[in-house]
């Protein structure tokens, strides 16, 4: 699974890149950056970034594994695609900061209480569970996330908004006793179950 | 004088009539400018009024043909009468636009007018229609100096057009640099991939053609004549010499790579590792398609880093300061051959901007990316050479990083060295420094020199951005990497280009005409031998090196590689030098002609009427007071307009006559000298200005105030400010009072 | 000029500015037959626009009136105006040509008085200062407008300013009836100088060219610099008139970019570091020019330029593609919003001005040709190949600055000679 302590001989060289160019998605546009930086400045979230997109790319061919892999930079965007369809070279920026979180939280490098990656854990662990999403559940995961306290005040913040969904009926109190699934939840999960392997024989070939 | 018949032809449009009393025009026109025939005509520009001016000349001996009218810029082609002599009396642009149309200034206005009728019936008996001289008869043939790829294109093209060309090639073998190359950047679409070199193809098109002759190992060793009868001594290694005769002369002489060697700090010379780009062109070549090996051990190599502008773009003693142009998109070529011949090998290029312009080059820097070839913004300070690896030590731009990387090569992209041979503008060596000596490339047998004067960095460009191929030798036209730094691609054009203009010079020159600026004059500057003191002036200070001195030193001309600019004219302290439509007495009289009022000594009450004499750049400054016409722009009623080719022809006679002759002021209005001169006769204005500060000497003689006499740079676009100026010299003359002189 | 003469020795040039003016100059001057055909009313193209030239500063202006000169005394040199080809048939040595003339409405005796334009009173966007001001319906294009002569709008044809103009002209050089005409030539060889256009900056949303009136284009910003410009030869904000003072230079405005055009327009780069020097000569000390580029593409000894520009500390230089311009309320101030690359730095400068270096896209759309030319995907016309009789010369073929153009046409010309030459009796 590749040597983190990535030594000063790597630097530079171009096997991370080739590593990112198979194992993240759409990993293989990363050489095509001219660092224009119109990536970073269109992002909403920019002043966020640690490593703007295109600094993450120069790091990638710089071969910075470790810096980037556990950035918190890439968990930073929410998917609005003013990057991409910015970009003059026509880097599918949004697929690639994805495919760049995808990767580190399968190698175990995501920066420790990310909760970007929080929230994505809890709606797959969701939503894999039944095949369908909980929003109950997945509400109140999400509130509790960093602790009760926590959640007692997100939980008061939050009421009326809750309340009123009750009232109009987009919320069912009887989805916290389980809640509705799919019909063929055992061949769900298998499919699921196959999909990981792939996914994992895929890394295990290409990973540094 | 005698067989002179003028005809003097006055317009009453354009409100001609209206502001002037053109009946006083014609009296004077018949009377002091003895024109056999006047009319005042309506409309003087309509073809049946034309056709009658024609029918004069055709039918009554009309050979001087005075037109009051517009400015000569205008309605040109209507009275553009074939081999008669025609003066343009500019009575609307430089009259009545100028002018207020007010009862106070009538006067005035109309005396100008007068005065500009009186210089144009006196510039034309002072002119002839000029003739060839027949110097030289057609020579189509072609010399070619420099057998790469330049010179290949251009004897090829030339050749295409079906003149014969001979390539003189120092080396055995035609092919130049580019024939050094494993593969050239692409010319074509898809720009995506390198493309084959050429020269084999050139090489057959070259020997497959019978008007073609190729000297190889062989060498200019005397370049003599003028186009159309250019001779030249041709030396082989061996040192025997043919003479030939050639029409015109392309100097493709290319350029030498930058020496790597001075870069230690990048260790060139330290490890054959590190190469520069027509090093890692034979390893190429050598590889032929299988993975590049590094020379120190034969190893493949598995990553490999360019360094752009490498000893380039720098301030650095012994570097550059220049961008050679090509060097981004061969390093890109380059790194294609590693990535193409073995995918896995690491291709980064390290580059502070990267410089692949138009649509081709971007094509192509993308392509390379998709390739694989990373690209580093970032500045390489050391390269350090180890046993198995060699360290680049360089600042990553993007990251802010200082890196020390460790690579298997080093490509160097240095620069053009111009293959432009001696500088004939270097100032001459101090007394007691070692001269390197520099060969020559075509031994020109001309007073100004042996070979082509440089513009910037050794390279032997023109001065002119719309006119590359404005050469200050004519007839010889410099193309490839020697004019300016340029990519085969670009090389190949100027090579067409260059061959174009070789072609117009033979034909040319066999009618006599002129080349560009003057294209198609065909007057040709003259001598009177007896009065000629053997001075050398014309000789030394013709910007094109036209003028040879014979074994007594008198001065011998060149008809075709004149340019026809005057400068000869205006040097010559004996006013021995004339044209036919063109001569010291063609403007002197004209300043003469003017009526300089006497002053009424008696009269307290007369208003003071100086007189202005203004000689205008016809470049620049008189189509800038033209537009100010235009533009109702208005200026001094005092001053009188003479166009003249070129400052530089001014002959410091008129200056001082004007003065002698009871003018109060003198404008003369010339380009933009120096470094980024405008003048396109190279040294007009310069001259022109160091001339008019020895007038001073003049002006304490006769007693005048040295502000009389004001040379000033314009541009075109001074369309406000040169009637300022003649104002200003207006104001000067009412502040220090009229001259003196007027009797 | 309806009697054009032309056989299959002469060349066909399509397009009057300085390349198509190039070629055909330097082919009528070697004594070939030449007719250069130009759509809008005067010869100059683009190069007309220009206040100066990179690197050496100095005045396009001069050189046209040098190549106008040469026009004018050549006798082997037709011109003809206000044309388009609509048709080309043939091969090399022998194409019909069918060119569509449009009706001046002023003929041949025009003596370019000016007491047409005095007359009439509707005004129109002034194309010559890319319609940042107006001009009478009867007009001279521009100082050094070549043909001189006049031109009739044809929006007043019809209305009172048209009798109005015809009353005005003494010499009878109005002509209102004056008919589109179609004209036929057969020549040997054709040249295409059919130059290029700026890109249309409104299509770059997020700059806000159609919103803010601080943007501006390149070519606009050269058109205030001449004294008989749109302001007078005074660098001015459009919103408010104020003297613009502190400018941002926009580089790739449309280049380099696969949502606009895929190719580097070559000249951009240039022609900021010149417009810096504008600033300077304008406003002296208190001028400042901030450049945002990706890459200072000044090549060859244009690097001399960008190192004195360089060295202006008045001009800085952010590595930087700008994300967005807004507009700063109540000031009108454009303010710019990105990140330096080099180093990573957000920034949202504030400018009184904001120049877009916009791009140089083909003339013509590569899918409208009135006959077949191989372009490449850009649109610019590819390097001649096989026995063809067509060539492109200038911008046509390329992004080219005026040099590069200039050397690309006189080459033109040497390929269409050898066209006619081959196919001609001429003995050689």
């Amino acid at each position: 699974m590749g040597n983190l302590n990535t030594t000063m001989i790597e630097k530079y060289r171009n096997s991370f890149l080739h590593e990112v160019e198979a194992n993240v998605e759409e990993g293989e546009w990363v050489k095509m950056c001219m660092q224009c930086g119109v990536c970073s400045g269109s992002c909403p979230l920019g002043p966020h970034w640690d490593h703007p997109p295109q600094e993450l790319f120069m790091m990638i061919r710089a071969g910075k594994r470790e810096e980037v892999l556990t950035s918190s930079s890439m968990w930073m965007c929410t998917s609005c695609y003013n990057c991409i369809v910015r970009c003059p070279r026509e880097l599918p920026i949004t697929h690639i900061m994805h495919g760049l979180a995808h990767y580190a939280k399968r190698l175990g490098l995501v920066p420790e209480n990310q909760q970007t990656e929080k929230f994505a854990q809890l709606f797959w662990d969701n939503l894999t569970n039944t095949g369908r999403v909980n929003e109950l559940k997945l509400g109140l995961k999400l509130y509790f996330m960093n602790g009760f306290g926590e959640g007692i005040k997100m939980s008061l913040k939050m009421q009326d908004v809750g309340l009123n969904m009750l009232k109009t009926g987009r919320m069912s109190p009887f989805e916290l006793l389980g809640g509705h699934s799919i019909k063929d939840k055992t061949g769900f999960h298998a499919m699921l179950q196959k999909a990981k392997e792939l996914e994992d024989a895929k890394i295990a070939k290409h990973g540094a | 004088m005698a067989d002179t018949k003028i005809g003097a032809y006055i317009c009453k449009g354009c409100g001609l009539g209206e502001r002037l009393d053109t009946d006083k025009l014609e009296s004077i026109a018949s009377g002091e400018g003895k024109a056999a025939i006047c009319r005042q005509e309506e409309f003087l520009c309509q073809q049946s009024t034309v056709d009658k001016i024609q029918a004069d000349i055709d039918n009554e001996g009309i050979n001087r043909v005075v037109i009051g009218a517009c400015s000569r810029r205008a309605k040109f082609e209507a009275f553009n009468f074939e081999s008669t002599c025609v003066s343009r009396v500019n009575l609307r642009e430089g009259v009545i636009w100028v002018r207020p149309d007010t009862e106070e200034a009538k006067e005035a206005t109309q005396e100008m007018a007068e005065d500009y009728i009186r210089m144009g019936c006196t510039e034309v008996k002072f002119m002839s229609p000029p003739s060839a001289s027949q110097e030289q008869s057609v020579n189509k043939h072609l010399l070619v100096v420099g057998g790469g790829i330049t010179g290949m294109t251009s004897a090829i093209e030339a050749s295409k057009a079906g003149y014969q060309v001979s390539i003189i090639e120092k080396t055995s073998q035609l092919g130049g640099v580019a024939g050094q190359l494993h593969r050239k950047v692409p010319s074509r679409m898809p720009y995506a991939s390198p493309q084959d070199n050429g020269i084999d193809d050139l090489n057959n098109q070259i020997s497959a053609n019978s008007n073609i002759t190729v000297y190889l190992n062989s060498t200019t060793t005397k370049t003599s004549g003028a186009p159309g009868r250019f001779s030249v001594d041709i030396t082989t290694e061996s040192g025997s010499t043919t003479t030939e005769n050639f029409g015109a002369i392309i100097q493709a002489s290319g350029f030498t790579p930058y020496d790597a060697n001075k870069l230690p700090e990048f260790a060139y010379g330290k490890t054959p590792d590190v190469v520069d780009q027509l090093g890692l062109e034979k390893l190429a070549q050598e590889a032929n398609g299988t993975p590049i090996k590094r020379p120190s051990d034969g190893k493949v190599v598995e990553n490999v880093m360019f360094i752009q502008c490498a000893g380039q773009r720098s301030d650095k003693e012994d570097h550059l300061s220049y961008c050679s142009g090509h060097c981004c998109s061969t390093s890109i070529k380059q790194a294609m051959y590693f990535k193409e011949s073995n995918p896995n090998c690491d291709a980064a290029v390290l580059y502070t901007d990267l410089r692949t312009p138009g649509a081709g080059g971007e094509d192509f820097y993308r392509s390379a990316q998709r390739k694989g070839v990373t690209f580093t913004k970032g500045i390489a300070k050391e390269v350090v050479a180890g046993d198995n690896q060699h360290t680049i030590k360089f600042t990553d731009l993007i990251l802010n990083d200082e890196v020390d990387l460790a690579v298997d090569m080093v490509v160097l992209a240095t620069g053009m060295l111009p293959n432009s041979g001696v500088n004939i503008d270097a100032p001459p060596a101090e007394e007691g420094s070692v001269e390197i000596p520099v060969e020559s490339i075509l031994n020109l047998d001309y007073r100004q020199g042996k070979d082509m004067p440089q513009l910037v960095h050794g390279f032997t460009d023109s001065h002119f951005i719309c006119f590359p191929y404005e050469t200050r030798r004519t007839g010889i036209y410099t193309a490839g990497p020697v004019r300016r730094p340029m990519d085969i691609n670009q090389a190949i054009d100027d090579a067409t280009g260059a061959a174009m203009k070789a072609i117009q010079a033979i034909e040319n020159s066999a009618l006599g005409k002129a080349a560009h600026p003057r294209s198609g004059d065909l007057s040709f500057p003259s001598f009177r031998m007896e009065g000629c003191t053997q001075c050398k002036r014309c000789t030394v200070e013709c910007p094109f090196g036209a003028i040879n001195e014979d074994e007594k030193g008198y001065p011998s001309y060149n008809e075709s590689r004149c340019r026809r600019c005057g400068t000869c004219m205006g040097a010559c302290p004996v006013r021995v030098i004339s044209f036919e439509n063109y001569s010291v007495d063609s403007v002197g009289q004209q300043i003469k002609a003017v009526n300089v009022p006497i002053p009424d000594e008696d009269d307290e009450n007369a208003v003071a009427k100086p007189r202005i004499l203004t000689l205008a750049c016809e470049n620049d400054a008189y189509p800038a007071l033209d537009m100010a016409g235009m533009n109702r722009i208005q200026h001094s009623a005092y001053v009188r307009i003479i166009p003249v080719r070129c400052l530089g022809s001014v002959n410091t006679i008129w200056v001082t006559d004007a003065l002698n002759s009871g003018y109060d002021g003198v404008v003369l209005l010339g380009c933009q000298k120096g470094e980024n001169y405008q003048c396109h006769f190279v040294k007009g204005s310069e001259i022109a200005h160091y001339r008019m500060s020895k007038v001073n000497d003049t002006l304490t003689t006769l007693n005048l105030e040295k502000e009389r006499v004001a040379t000033y740079e314009v541009a075109i676009t001074d369309i406000q400010r040169i009637p300022q100026l003649i104002d200003d010299m207006a104001k000067t003359i009412e502040d220090i009072g009229t001259s003196p002189l007027k009797f | 000029m309806t009697d054009t003469i032309a056989t299959n020795e002469s060349i066909l040039v399509i397009g009057g500015g300085i390349s198509g003016m190039t070629a055909a100059l330097e082919a009528a001057e070697c004594g070939k037959q030449v007719i250069l055909v130009e759509k809008t009313p005067s010869l100059g193209g683009r190069v007309s626009q220009l206040y100066k030239y990179f690197p050496k500063l100095c005045h396009p202006t001069c050189g046209m009136e040098i190549n106008s000169r040469r026009i004018k005394a050549n006798k082997n040199l037709r011109v003809i105006t206000m044309a388009e080809v609509d048709e080309i048939t043939g091969n090399a040595g022998n194409y019909n040509v069918s060119i569509t003339k449009q009706p001046r409405y002023i003929n041949d005796n025009c003596t370019a008085c000016g007491e047409c334009a005095n007359a009439v009173e509707a005004k129109f966007d002034n194309e010559h200062n890319y319609n940042m001001d107006k001009r009478k319906g009867a007009y001279l294009p521009f100082n050094m407008a070549y043909p001189q002569r006049y031109v009739l709008d044809s929006g007043i044809i019809g209305t009172d300013d048209a009798d109005k103009a015809k009353a005005a002209c003494r010499y009878d050089a109005v002509d209102l009836d004056m008919q589109k005409e179609t004209v036929q030539l057969n020549v040997g060889a054709v040249i295409w100088a059919t130059g290029w256009q700026p890109f249309d900056a409104a299509n770059i949303q997020p700059y806000g060219y159609d919103r803010y009136d601080n943007v501006i284009t390149s070519v606009e910003f050269e058109r205030m610099m001449d004294d008989f410009g749109p302001t007078g030869g005074k660098i001015l904000r459009p919103s408010d008139n104020k003297e613009a003072k502190n400018i941002a230079f926009i580089q790739c405005a449309g280049s380099r970019d696969r949502n606009y055009l895929k190719h580097c327009s070559r000249i951009c780069c240039m022609a900021s570091l010149k417009q810096t020097t504008y600033v300077r000569e304008q406003y002296a000390d208190d001028g400042k020019a901030t450049i945002y580029y990706i890459d200072i593409r000044a090549i060859d000894r244009f690097e001399d330029f960008y190192a004195k520009v360089q060295a202006d500390t008045n001009v800085s230089f952010i590595k930087s593609k700008v994300a967005s311009i807004t507009e700063e309320r109540g000031t009108g101030n454009p303010v710019l919003h990105g990140v330096n690359t080099e180093g990573y730095d957000r920034y949202d400068n504030a400018h009184d001005l904001v120049v877009l270096a916009v791009g140089m896209q083909p003339s013509v759309d590569r899918e409208k040709f009135p006959v077949e030319v191989i372009t490449n995907e850009h649109g610019f016309i590819e390097r001649p190949e096989g026995s063809t009789g067509m060539f492109a010369a200038g911008c046509a073929s390329d992004a080219l600055d005026v040099n590069r153009a200039v050397q690309n046409a006189t080459a033109s010309a040497l390929r269409a000679i050898q066209v006619v030459n081959r196919f001609s009796k001429t003995e050689v």
